[in-house]
Order: structure tokens, then C-alpha cells, then sequence
């Protein structure tokens, strides 16, 4: 079973770095791979057991449970119901902590899951590159924006 | 109970930062506060369940029991038997994280502990930043040269 470890450190505090990533439909506003989301039944997307549909930028579509969320940790973890993407049983886990030296934030993005035979290292990348730290480099242009 | 955090980013390898931390006899040789230390009964230091007794430059002497010790997750955890310091029940953990983003080090110190309520946060001040914040930015010299 893969495992995809990534981690990074933003240079801003990390209640406003939570106040982002603790909205669980809030991602098609920062991540440049996903076009639009909402959370089904009109939930509220800080219900656990919520699931959020979203639409990729290809069109593709794809359903997320939350799993866990915690404002004491500041952290939450979320698995994948139904994607047209061959990540089987994907659960993953987004994890933030102060860097109090220099008040700056540490977050830390990992998950595990199965794919077809031969597709491990493709799928490794996808997930690592293309989800997480384009995730990390979104986020730093998304504060910018928002500063400016 | 009165807790104490403090977190850095240490520009070296996790392993790397790793090994000189994992010595829990090790202290003199990167906690600038710390002069001697040894480990009672001759055991090695990364027995769980030894005590390491050492002195601090100004004289004081602590002993302090290793816990917990991860070379998978990368920690230490820790409790202090004998200080000269007016507090109880007390248990530090030292964990490292990889930052994979530049091949870092993510360093977290953390303390648990009792005391009189007045004294709360001079302790944890003190022990912030006199030990554990000293102790990270001694870490980050040392890992440069």
C-alpha cells in the first residue's frame, strides 16, 4: 500500500492558515485542481461524516467524506467515496502546527491507499506533485492575493 | 497543569538532526546549558527506563528518566525525578518531523507539568525559553557548521 508523505512550512501564523483548510468545501477556492464543490444535503462542511462533491478542472467528478476534524489538533482527515481516479481505499490525514519560533505554520499532508498493478509510481506522483504540493504552493498564492 | 510548546525548523536532514538528539546521555555536547551528564548504573542511553544525571553550567543538578525513545517516529519522552525546580509530574517529549519540502527538519519540545499556580508562568517561560528554545537554536548553529 503507497504511502505519500508531504510536508512544507508556510511563513504565515497558523490560526490563518486553519481558518483555510478547516473549511472542508472552501477548496475550490485555493486548489488549482478543483473547479467547484459543495457538500451534499446541505450539510454544514464542519460536520463530521459530511461529503463534499467536487468537480476537477477536466470535468471529472469525485466524492470526499470528512472523517475527523479537530480545532484543538488542528487537524483533519478525509477518505475518497467515489473517483474516477484508481485511488482505492484512499484515506488521508492534513495535520497543522505552530512553528513558534518565527510564528510561522508547519503542515503536514499524508495518505495511503491501494491502486491497480503497475500504476504505484504514477499515482504516487499524481497524489505527492500534483494534489499536495501544488496544494502547499496555492496556498502561498492565495495569501499573497489576498494581501494585495 | 502547566504546559509549555515551542517548534522550529532546523535546516538539516531529519537523521541527521536526529542522531545528535536520540543520545539521551548527549546533552553537553549540544544544550549549551548543560556541562556533565552521565548515566546511572552504567547502562546505555537509549535503554528505555535509564536516568541520566547531569549538571547545568550555574551547578544545578537534575536526574531525569528516559521514557519513550522512537527511531521511527523520531522522539524522546521523558520525566524528571530529582530538580532543583518548584514543580511536579513532569514529562517532556522532543519530536522531530521531515519537512520533505527542502529535506528540513521540523522540531517540537513539549512539557507537561504541576506546580503552584503563581509560579506558572515564570516556569514555563524559563523552561521555553531558557531550555528548549536555547536548545533548537543551538541546533541550528550546529547543524550550519
Amino acid at each position: 500500500m503507497p504511502r505519500v508523505v508531504r510536508s512544507t512550512v508556510i511563513a504565515e501564523p497558523v490560526e490563518t492558515i486553519w481558518a483555510i483548510l478547516r473549511d472542508f468545501n472552501g477548496h475550490d477556492q485555493w486548489h488549482p485542481a478543483v473547479a467547484e464543490s459543495t457538500i451534499e444535503r446541505g450539510q454544514t462542511a464542519d460536520r463530521v461524516g459530511c461529503v463534499r462533491r467536487f468537480r476537477l478542472a477536466d470535468g471529472s467528478e469525485l466524492r470526499e467524506k470528512l472523517l475527523t476534524l479537530s480545532d484543538a489538533d488542528m487537524a483533519f482527515s478525509y477518505c475518497l467515496l467515489d473517483t474516477p481516479i484508481p485511488l482505492l481505499n484512499y484515506v488521508a490525514h492534513v495535520r497543522l502546527a505552530p512553528v513558534t519560533d518565527g510564528d510561522q505554520t508547519f503542515w503536514h499532508w499524508e495518505s495511503r491507499f491501494d491502486t491497480p498493478k503497475g500504476r504505484e509510481a504514477e499515482l504516487t506522483r499524481l497524489v505527492g506533485e500534483e494534489i499536495y504540493n501544488g496544494g502547499f504552493n496555492a496556498i502561498r498564492g492565495h495569501l499573497a492575493e489576498r494581501v494585495r | 497543569m502547566a504546559r509549555v510548546y515551542i517548534s522550529s525548523v532546523i535546516d538539516a536532514p531529519v537523521g541527521r538532526v536526529w542522531e545528535r538528539v536520540r543520545d539521551f546521555n548527549g546533552l553537553p555536547r549540544w544544550l549549551p546549558l548543560v556541562r556533565e551528564s552521565r548515566i546511572e548504573n552504567g547502562e546505555p542511553s537509549d535503554r528505555v527506563g535509564c536516568v541520566r544525571d547531569f549538571r547545568l553550567q550555574n551547578g544545578d543538578r537534575l536526574r531525569e528518566q528516559l521514557l519513550a525513545l522512537s527511531d521511527y517516529d523520531y522522539f524522546c519522552t521523558y520525566s524528571i525525578l530529582e530538580s532543583p525546580m518548584p514543580l511536579t509530574a513532569y514529562i517532556a517529549t522532543l519530536r522531530l518531523t521531515p519537512i520533505t519540502d527542502g529535506d528540513r527538519t521540523f522540531a517540537e519540545w513539549s512539557a507537561e507539568f504541576d506546580c503552584a499556580a503563581e509560579l506558572a508562568e515564570e516556569l514555563v517561560t524559563n523552561i521555553g525559553q531558557n531550555v528548549f528554545q536555547a536548545g533548537f537554536t543551538a541546533l541550528k548553529r550546529q547543524m550550519v557548521a
